[in-house]
């Protein structure tokens, strides 16, 4: 960015300089060949490609429990909730719940746990989180279902 | 000696004798050389399924965590302990750990199969494994590999 800066300051100074001559022909008639000179080698330089990061890449994607930064923890019951089918109490995947590999796995731990220490139904979703908001559509995968 | 946490699912006691219950488990702790630094009620409510231990069903109860440290060998005695009382339901034992730094790996995941890495370290694999083919328009009039 610095570099693209400096660029174009320059060429902004030797169009000043152009300007100036065409209004003062006679005070520059003692040294056109320096300014030319000068002129040449700034266009030879303009032509080339400039080294800067793609400035048209989108931010890196993040998934929703890494964006927040949450940990799932067993006793957070309201939340594994969200991630576990309300008709038949079973895990999602991470291919629905959109998750990077180390959440997916955390929130599976998490679940076992809380439906080991009875926290949590196995074979459906606690009726108290029945209504809880969606955070996933289990009909619209991320990526296609395996069957 | 390492932090742990003790998930208790107590049976539907009276106060008084839930306070004699907790004071006993963590009696127990203390006579195993363990330190306690916290104790947490999560309350009373309906267990998602009916529990038979003991010989008795539960369907209430009682959510209980204490945070302790204690020697690592101490915690099979600590559970087979628990485990006889009449009044403890379930008993675990989870080691607290810190949750550790970790940056989202969504954006590699969601690359084409052949941009991720971990497919091209499958495809390298394949690859390796792949025996010496031959081309038969390459002049020898015999076959040089063993069939």
């Amino acid at each position: 960015m610095f570099k693209l800066t400096k660029l174009v300051a320059r060429n902004a100074n030797v169009g000043n300089l152009l300007a100036t001559r065409h209004l003062l022909p006679r005070s520059f008639a003692s040294a056109p060949a320096l300014n030319e000179k000068e002129i040449t080698a700034t266009s030879q330089q303009a032509d080339e490609p400039i080294d800067i990061p793609n400035p048209f890449e989108k931010d890196p994607q993040q998934c929703i429990l890494c964006k927040h930064n949450i940990t799932p923890h067993y006793k957070n019951v309201k939340l594994l909730s969200q991630f576990q089918s309300s008709y038949t109490g079973r895990i999602y995947g991470r291919h629905i719940t959109g998750l990077c590999k180390q959440k997916q796995e955390e929130v599976e731990k998490a679940i076992l746990r809380a439906q080991h220490c009875l926290l949590m139904p196995g074979y459906h979703k606690d009726l108290e989180f029945l209504q809880d908001p969606k955070l996933f559509d289990p009909e619209k995968p991320v990526r296609p279902h395996k069957y | 000696m390492p932090s742990y946490e003790l998930a208790l699912v107590l049976r539907q006691l009276p106060r008084p004798e839930l306070i004699s219950v907790i004071k006993r488990t963590a009696e127990a702790i203390f006579d195993k050389g363990g330190i306690i630094r916290k104790f947490e009620n999560l309350g009373t409510r309906a267990l998602p399924y009916k529990v038979s231990e003991h010989g008795v069903i539960h369907r209430e109860a009682t959510h209980f965590t204490i945070t302790f440290d204690s020697a690592p060998t101490k915690l099979s005695d600590l559970k087979e302990e628990f485990g006889r009382d009449i009044d403890i339901i379930r008993r675990h034992i989870f080691k607290l750990e810190e949750p550790e730094e970790h940056k989202c790996t969504l954006h590699d995941e969601m690359l084409p199969p052949s941009y991720r890495k971990d497919v091209q370290e499958i495809i390298d694999i394949a690859k390796r494994k792949q025996k010496p083919k031959y081309n038969y328009n390459s002049g020898l009039d015999y076959y040089p590999f063993q069939k």
